[in-house]
């Protein structure tokens, strides 16, 4: 009994020195948090309201929904489960379906580093320019130099064991119709990743996807030699 | 001494002369043929061996331009015309003009209050060598790495207790990770995350691995070989945005400021050390 009672004594104590400390250290008084209006509104004063670009601002679904989180690893299942639906269902695929493309028409895409950049002053891309700065994150011909944001794209179409003589089976189809899924809109496979949103974002055609498909798993492709 | 000598020789000849204006250079982005990629990179690492760092006129350009536009009334929060050690402690809450601004922002406020200046104006001088290679050099560049350089050795210490500037702060973080525009792209892409990544060759900094925050900002206005004149902290901003593709960007805004508060409070305890050179 004596000894509950010291150690509740003792707890006590410990709490009453303990207590005040926290209170300093955190103060209860909470500031108010900012919210993604405020955010926005800020980020949008510091934009150009030229009619021509003022459109890029306009978040999305599920931009809005990416913008809460640090990274995937940081993302609850349920937001996970909304972006993948969101963006699977944005995907559109050319008017006669998956085939096999031209890949020295998807070479030209991956190469070129313009397209989508303006600013008034010096240094804008052409609006005719629509190269897709692959090797800004990904290596993917032998000895052509890239970065290392997004994965090693080389021999894609071997590592899917993709041959000539069974290119045109519905399995290989399958891998170039999820392959497809990923260029046009990477988020319907990895949500929220890095990966500009290609396809559905209007910076490339259904056919222009297609082509950057066909480069990466053709085995004609220099990807694949 | 002798050191001020060899800039001065050698900045008569790369502003007027055009050693660093040549034509090799005037392309950019990426468009470089190997061969004028290997005539910057050597370029770059001769002034490096030799210490030289062009950016350091500017210096001098901004202290007649102090004077030029009446800045020595310029309160940087330590008091009118005190600018030792000032920029250190930016961004902070000014409550002459009822907000928090960075550095960049206050000379914009300053340039209007004692210079007679309207807003329209002042962005002009801002932008004036924006988008420019070489034969560039702004009163307002000079004006920035001045008051930059005059912190040298100052620690950098946003107070983030105070709740107005802890607002930006957290606004500008929140900003920082907001994805926009048609290529879905956030600051945060390029420089967050705990793992290394280079884009092409360039490898990026990241605000989550400790110090690099502070690196990255402590050392601008930072000389750019390629372009031939200093970066101030609102054209990288407008340059990162540019290869986010989105819209330009406004200097002075608050978005620069929110994100200043937020980079420069995550480098607090880095000393400046302005001009940094790149290439």
């Amino acid at each position: 009994m004596k000894k509950v009672a010291l150690t509740a004594t003792a707890l006590l104590l410990l709490f009453g020195v303990a207590q005040p400390q926290q209170k300093k250290a955190q103060p209860k008084k909470q500031e108010p948090k900012v919210t993604q209006e405020e955010v926005m509104k800020v980020l949008t004063s510091g934009l150009s309201t030229d009619p021509r670009f003022a459109w890029k601002v306009q978040q999305d679904e599920a931009q809005k929904v990416c913008s809460q989180y640090s990274g995937r690893e940081a993302m609850p299942a349920q937001a996970v489960q909304k972006v993948i639906q969101l963006s699977q269902a944005d995907i559109r695929y050319p008017q006669w379906g998956i085939f096999w493309g031209d890949w020295r028409e998807g070479k030209k895409i991956v190469d070129n580093p313009r397209g989508g950049r303006f600013a008034s002053y010096g240094f804008s891309d052409s609006p005719a320019d629509r190269g897709g700065n692959c090797y800004a994150c990904h290596l993917i011909e032998k000895g052509a130099p890239g970065g290392t944001m997004g994965p090693n794209l080389y021999q894609y179409g071997k590592k899917w064991n993709i041959t000539k003589e069974n290119m045109n089976s519905p399995e290989a189809l399958e891998r170039v119709k999820a392959v497809y899924n990923i260029v046009y809109n990477a988020w319907s496979a990895f949500p929220c990743s890095s990966m500009p949103r290609f396809g559905s974002n209007g910076a490339m055609s259904p056919e222009d996807v297609m082509n950057i498909v066909t480069f990466l798993l053709h085995p004609d492709s220099p990807v694949n030699k | 001494m002798k050191k001020k000598a060899v800039l001065a020789l050698f900045t008569a000849g790369a502003v007027t002369g055009g050693l660093l204006s040549t034509k090799a250079f005037a392309q950019v982005e990426g468009e470089l043929t190997p061969e004028q990629e290997m005539k910057l990179v050597q370029e770059f690492n001769r002034m490096l061996a030799e210490g030289i760092n062009p950016g350091e006129v500017w210096y001098e350009v901004g202290k007649d331009a102090i004077k030029k536009y009446n800045l020595d009334k310029c309160d940087l929060g330590l008091g009118p015309g005190v600018f030792k050690g000032a920029a250190a402690q930016l961004p902070r809450y000014f409550a002459d003009a009822g907000k928090v601004m960075d550095l960049e922002t206050r000379v914009g406020w300053c340039l209007q209050k004692h210079a007679g200046m309207t807003q329209d104006q002042v962005l002009k001088l801002v932008r004036q060598c924006w988008g420019k290679t070489g034969n560039c050099v702004s009163e307002y560049d000079g004006i920035i790495m001045y008051l930059t350089m005059e912190s040298n050795g100052h620690k950098i210490n946003v107070n983030l207790k105070d709740p107005q500037v802890k607002r930006m702060y957290d606004i500008g973080r929140q900003a920082y990770y907001a994805r926009i525009g048609p290529w879905d792209f956030n600051c945060a892409t390029c420089h967050a995350g705990k793992q290394e990544v280079r884009i092409r060759a360039t490898r990026l900094w990241s605000a989550d691995r400790p110090g690099e925050a502070g690196n990255a900002v402590s050392i601008f206005p930072k000389y750019l070989v390629r372009w031939g004149l200093p970066m101030t902290m609102h054209y990288r901003y407008a340059e990162c945005m540019r290869q986010m593709r989105w819209p330009e960007f406004i200097p002075h805004s608050d978005l620069a400021v929110a994100l200043s508060a937020y980079l420069y409070g995550t480098a607090n305890g880095t000393e400046i050390k302005a001009p940094g050179i790149g290439r």
